[in-house]
């Protein structure tokens, strides 16, 4: 007999690390949905994003050291997610030179020059992390202790860390407003005509360079966002832009590539279903998520929701 | 001021001996028909990296040792030089590339599966590699059981885990362990050391529930499902492998899912992660962990000289608090030079591969870390160090406090029997 509560935890686990999938998997998703490009260098952006978050949460850190009361735990959670937002605001720069300076030469050739320049890109931002902050692995516990003395599960009886149901809330605002912002903005709009009719968007006097470079910039914004997000639970080190990259292509696969609505249920799917697996078969845990994908594949082809099109 | 009496100057040096009492070095290395180039050596080892926690320790031991060597007028008069090669995945690779520049020794790897793989390489090239880490149990029972140039200096896995089990009985007392989990990383090493820790307990104290046994992918930054479990079954004793980072992310998390109100947590290497830990965690884990072949602090400095001016050095010249990695390099280096300067002592001349190699089997040498064997299966044995997890407010750091030691006889098989038989045997 499965235990309620222990079921809830296991469930929330795989809804945080679904977020965070998430997170991820959007910015490779809408690369690749508007761009067509499948950008190699993605993990990397995401590993970029933790170490940035780890040097602007220090701030964070130096300035709030063992915070106390509601008020200073509220002030230390609100100044903790700036940082988080601060983090991958800096990875915008980054996106627009990486487009407009190598990705741009590159539309309308062979794929193979997209997926070469791309793995170069990789490579290049490995070795930047490790210029910049060393062959060590970097932590900021400090953000993930200071947010867990916020007794928030305790209020329902569970032992849940606070730091995790702030990300389930922090992805669920970024999943609604990334749906409001493609399907009831301007620009939303534009980016989604762009995807789906390249040559009627120029025709209507679109500039796909804009849109292209402003989408990379925005896959940047997340993917960095999702690292600053997972830092404090665990560290940054260079090899952590991997499986990250593999686990998005999982994500993107099974809920169609392109797909912003299947990059949010397959992550879902992914997370939850594989915390699943890993309680009730703990081996299970490198082979789950790619056990899921081949399932869904058996029953949808091309994934859930197929590529991008009217709705996001 | 320790002074060592008999040996040479080079194995004075590396004991952590500050002088040769009585002046009888027997060298004849001023004599001896020896090259006049320096030695060339490559150590393999994780230089970035999350394994790098583990790798940069080796590196830096080596390095001192190396150091201690060259201070003291080299090996007959031959001083050593260092190549180091980031091991990636490419033990095999690296240690070629190694033999192919002319390297007279190569040590490392840390990897355990890169082990396995150097390991019959090794044989097949000539070339003596001494291992610095790389501890699975089935590298000469299975891998390469009749070496000829491979060796390994640190205790391997069926040491520590034997250790840690020991460590538990000793503290928490066999009638109080009913039921093990176990959080182990998921490749050759973790399971390796799962299962001996497995057959261990229950040697110790019969009949013992296992329920749960979780198996991390290695850097994963997620231990809740596994932590999550732990809490739903409350072990007794809660074992686990992990080590690096992967230290601090498991209890991190496990702190912040109040894991260590349900279970003990031993573990076989938490210490390596002795520079990242944080106060909170460890003051709330109060785990027990074992630190293989060397703690810095045991015995303590002021009464064990070798100790502190090693940790001295490492501190002023690394800022790291030295770990049993950092041991695993030093000892590597040690073990090659102190066989290499008695072989030459005997025979008056710079000595074959071949010559190295038997010189090493059965050899005996001192660094800080006390006395250590080579055995003649080339498995290096050592006393192996186990304590309680504590917080130091002066170092700012974790230490081990209450520290146990166990004598090789107490933690490894006899030479020629296998690991298995031996604990189920007991």
């Amino acid at each position: 007999m499965v235990e309620l509560a222990n079921f809830a935890i296991h469930t929330l686990n795989g809804i945080q690390y679904g977020f965070i999938l998430f997170l991820i998997a959007s910015g490779l998703t809408i690369i690749l949905g508007i761009l067509d490009v499948l950008n190699l260098a993605h993990g990397e952006l995401y590993a970029v994003g933790a170490y940035v978050a780890f040097s602007v949460f220090g701030y964070v850190s130096g300035a709030f050291a063992n915070p106390e009361g509601f008020v200073g735990l509220a002030t230390f959670l609100v100044l903790s997610l700036l940082a988080a937002v601060v983090a991958a605001a800096i990875m915008v720069p980054l996106g627009l030179l990486l487009e407009a300076v190598f990705l741009r030469p590159l539309y309308g050739r062979d794929e193979v020059y997209q997926l070469v320049l791309t793995f170069g890109l990789l490579l290049i931002l490995k070795d930047m992390n490790k210029l910049i902050w060393g062959p060590l692995p970097v932590r900021a516990g400090d953000i993930y202790s200071g947010i867990n003395r916020i007794p928030a599960a305790e209020f329902v009886g569970l032992t849940f860390p606070t730091f995790k149901l702030v990300i389930i809330a922090v992805g669920a605002v970024v999943v609604v407003g990334l749906f409001y912002f493609f399907n009831r903005t301007k620009l939303g709009r534009i980016i989604r005509a762009t995807a789906i009719d390249r040559e009627m968007a120029t025709a209507i006097g679109v500039s796909t360079d804009r849109v292209f470079t402003l989408v990379f910039a925005m896959g940047a914004f997340f993917a960095g966002f999702a690292g600053a997000m997972a830092l404090p639970q665990s560290n940054a080190s260079l090899e952590m832009g991997a499986n990250p990259l593999v686990l998005s292509f999982v994500i993107i696969v099974i809920g169609g590539l392109g797909s912003l609505r299947g990059a949010f249920v397959g992550a879902m799917i992914v997370g939850v279903l594989s915390r699943w697996a890993v309680w009730q078969y703990p081996p299970a845990e490198i082979a789950a998520p790619f056990a899921i994908m081949a399932l869904i594949l058996l029953v949808k082809p091309n994934g859930l929701f197929g590529t991008w099109g009217e709705t996001a | 001021m320790l002074g060592m009496v008999g040996g040479t100057a080079v194995a004075a040096a590396l004991a952590g001996c500050s002088t040769l009492l009585g002046e009888d070095d027997q060298s004849s290395g001023g004599e001896a028909d020896v090259p006049d180039e320096p030695i060339q050596a490559g150590l393999q080892t994780y230089t970035e990296g999350a394994a790098s926690v583990l790798g940069l320790q080796a590196q830096y031991g080596a390095e001192i040792a190396i150091q201690r060597i060259n201070d003291a007028g080299g090996i007959a008069g031959r001083e050593m030089e260092l190549d180091v090669a980031h091991e990636a995945d490419a033990a095999v690779e690296n240690y070629t590339q190694f033999v192919d520049e002319g390297k007279e020794v190569t040590f490392g790897p840390i990897s355990s599966g890169g082990h396995a793989a150097l390991a019959p390489e090794v044989e097949s090239q000539g070339v003596v590699n001494v291992g610095t880490d790389g501890t699975v149990t089935t590298l000469y029972e299975d891998t390469v059981p009749d070496p000829t140039y491979s060796f390994r200096f640190q205790n391997y896995d069926v040491m520590e885990v034997v250790t840690a089990a020991r460590e538990a009985v000793a503290r928490i007392g066999a009638d109080n362990i009913d039921s093990i989990a176990g959080i182990n990383p998921n490749y050759a090493f973790g399971q390796d050391e799962w299962k001996f820790f497995k057959l261990a307990i229950q040697q110790l104290v019969g009949d013992v529930d296992v329920v749960y046994e979780g198996f991390p992918e290695l850097l994963a930054d997620d231990m809740s499902t596994h932590i999550t479990e732990v809490n739903d079954n409350e072990p007794d004793v809660t074992f686990t492998s992990v080590w690096g980072g992967d230290v601090t992310t498991l209890m991190n998390q496990a702190a912040a899912n109040d894991m260590f109100d349900n279970t003990q947590l031993v573990g076989s290497i938490l210490y390596s992660a002795v520079d990242e830990l944080d106060q909170d965690v460890v003051e709330q884990a109060q785990a027990f962990s074992g630190s293989r072949n060397w703690y810095w602090d045991f015995p303590n400095g002021s009464r064990w000289s070798p100790n502190a001016d090693l940790f001295e050095q490492a501190q002023s010249e690394y800022d790291v608090v030295p770990t049993a990695h950092f041991m695993s390099g030093y000892g590597a280096v040690t073990a090659w030079a102190t066989a290499t300067a008695k072989t030459v002592d005997i025979l008056g001349e710079w000595p074959s591969q071949e010559q190295i190699a038997r010189s090493l089997e059965d050899h005996g040498f001192h660094t800080p870390a006390g006395y250590h064997v080579m055995g003649s299966d080339h498995q290096g044995k050592s006393n192996a160090y186990s304590g309680s997890l504590e917080w130091d407010d002066d170092l700012g750091r974790a230490v081990l406090e209450d520290v146990n030691v166990f004598t090789p006889q107490e933690v490894a098989p006899p030479i020629g029997t296998d690991a298995e038989e031996w604990i189920n045997s007991w």
